[in-house]
């Protein structure tokens, strides 16, 4: 089934889409079928509430508590802890 | 050799920059398909940049000089928002060249102790180039353009060390600092205007619940509904007929939708070649203490940072139009304000209060900067492949073209190779200083 991730960052265009091309690997690399949608953090909340999320990877902090399956996406970025973040996303998908 | 350069260069930056993409790809170590798709992307990214420029400019330009000839509402300068001012540093000759010089200027100074930031952050070499750009428009020299782009990236590496470990403790970012050129900017000015509020009873007490907030201005947040109706606001001033009012909102609703797309064309072509120098970078750093140098883009979900961007996007309108000496009509970088308060925050512990006064404090100067400088930046915007419609008003943005840092940087340029000797020295003595662990209070 195909999985909808939201990307949420401070501009919707900078790290979202740097997380973004590394989700498209991700997902080619093991055949998932993923429908990626990138948003500025100030538009995550109607965002949310108007479509279904399976996975909301962030860059930022969220101002808000969130009940869909969420991940800090900081490591994408730095380049720290990059590994381990690329393995909760494959578990979170295979499924 | 300096001919066939020249020539590459006079093709326009949809042309040149794919080409140089393309060849720092390959000696990236990229595949040819791959560095030559990442080139096609950045073309393409500007193609989609000028059609939406064009938009904005030859719809909201005949507006806003209606608005001045029927209320003296003389905002005759289109903020046309960062998109646009990253996409003219990039197009210009300095931009083309902009990333090279600051990876070198970036190792140097690992080199010689005076900064432990890696500046990852390839995408926002361009403030750098901005900056670089507006004073070879000025110079009419790509060698002076380069030596300023140089300054900047010098001078925003020693302050992103200097406030690496107040934004690492606020923000929970270990290891990292935020050597943004826009953000980093704000936070000399923050901290005195900090110290002076803590002196003010009564103000110095005051706190605002950043939940009440995002609820209130929530709609600020979303670009479409503040272009629409910023598109109505100007129809209506220009006493357009109903029917033009309604299209002008909805147009300028699509271009604060189509500008962050169009970018993020240019983002992605620009991603592999920034994947490539970051793994080179960390490669051949590995050994020593770093702090990796992130687009402060991280801490903008901040409740804080959030909230004081919202409250202060109608206090940004509200300012323009009482401000004598502003000509700049807000639009393109409301959206970005919060990049102009996310280093200021930490500096009054998440006050929302406090960092909206001082963010109001430097919009009011910004305003006048962004006047001040955008006859450069409309031609340095006219040296890229950017076509404006005949007659049309002058652009600026209210980000870079009002950043306080830009402005004293052009300013000490115009001083020549004795303005180029100061900053220097300051990077250098300021350097030196923070290196040794003396980092920003807070």
């Amino acid at each position: 089934m195909k999985k909808n991730i939201l990307l949420v960052c401070g501009t919707g265009i900078a790290t979202s889409t740097v997380v973004g091309e590394k989700i498209k690997e991700i997902a080619k690399e093991n055949n998932f079928d993923v429908n990626i949608n990138q948003v500025k953090v100030t538009e995550a909340k109607s965002h949310l509430k108007d479509n279904k999320v399976d996975l909301l990877i962030a860059t930022t902090q969220l101002p808000f508590e969130v009940d869909v399956p969420y991940i800090k996406g900081l490591p994408f970025i730095s380049g720290v802890g990059e590994e381990e973040v690329i393995e909760e996303v494959k578990n979170i998908l295979k499924d | 050799m300096q001919a066939a350069i020249q020539y590459v260069l006079d093709l326009g930056a949809q042309v040149f920059l794919p080409i140089i993409i393309f060849i720092m790809g390959l000696i990236f170590k990229q595949k040819p398909g791959k560095a030559f798709k990442s080139g096609l992307l950045i073309g393409i990214g500007f193609v989609g940049i000028n059609l939406v420029l064009n938009l904005l400019v030859s719809n909201l330009g005949p507006a806003a000089k209606a608005m001045i000839s029927n209320f003296g509402i003389s905002l005759n300068i289109i903020d046309v928002g960062w998109p646009a001012s990253a996409a003219i540093a990039y197009g210009t000759k300095v931009g083309a060249f902009v990333i090279p010089i600051v990876l070198l200027v970036n190792v140097v100074m690992i080199f010689l102790k005076l900064t432990k930031t890696l500046n990852v952050d390839i995408w926002n070499y361009w403030h750098f180039a901005f900056t670089g750009s507006l004073v070879a428009a000025v110079t009419n020299s790509l060698t002076w353009g380069l030596v300023t782009a140089a300054l900047n990236a010098a001078i925003v590496l020693v302050l992103a060390d200097w406030t690496a470990p107040m934004v690492q403790k606020f923000y929970n970012i270990p290891n990292i600092s935020l050597p943004h050129g826009f953000s980093a900017a704000y936070v000399p000015i923050a901290i005195p205007l900090n110290a002076m509020i803590d002196k003010i009873p009564v103000i110095n007490d005051i706190e605002l619940d950043p939940e009440t907030i995002q609820e209130k201005f929530g709609v600020f947040g979303e670009p479409i509904f503040m272009g629409l109706v910023l598109g109505i606001i100007v129809g209506m001033l220009a006493q357009y007929s109903i029917p033009q009012i309604l299209n002008l909102g909805v147009t300028m609703a699509a271009v604060m939708l189509l500008f962050p797309r169009v970018v993020k064309i240019l983002m992605e072509g620009l991603t592999p070649l920034s994947e490539s120098a970051k793994k080179y970078m960390r490669e051949k750093f590995q050994d020593r203490e770093f702090y990796i140098g992130l687009d402060s883009a991280i801490a903008i979900g901040h409740p804080s940072a959030i909230s004081t961007a919202l409250i202060l996007v109608p206090l940004t309108i509200f300012l323009a139009v009482i401000i004598p000496g502003n000509s700049v009509l807000p639009f393109g970088d409301l959206a970005t304000l919060p990049f102009m308060v996310v280093m200021i925050i930490p500096i009054t512990k998440g006050n929302i209060f406090r960092s909206t006064l001082i963010g109001s404090i430097v919009i009011g100067v910004g305003l006048l900067i962004a006047t001040n400088l955008a006859p450069m930046i409309t031609s340095a915007a006219k040296t890229t492949s950017f076509e404006f419609p005949e007659g049309a008003n002058i652009i600026s943005s209210i980000c870079d073209g009002g950043n306080p840092l830009t402005w004293l940087i052009v300013k000490f340029m115009n001083l020549g190779v004795i303005g180029v000797g100061l900053i220097a020295a300051a990077v250098i003595g300021f350097g030196y200083y923070v290196y040794r662990n003396k980092s920003a209070a807070a």
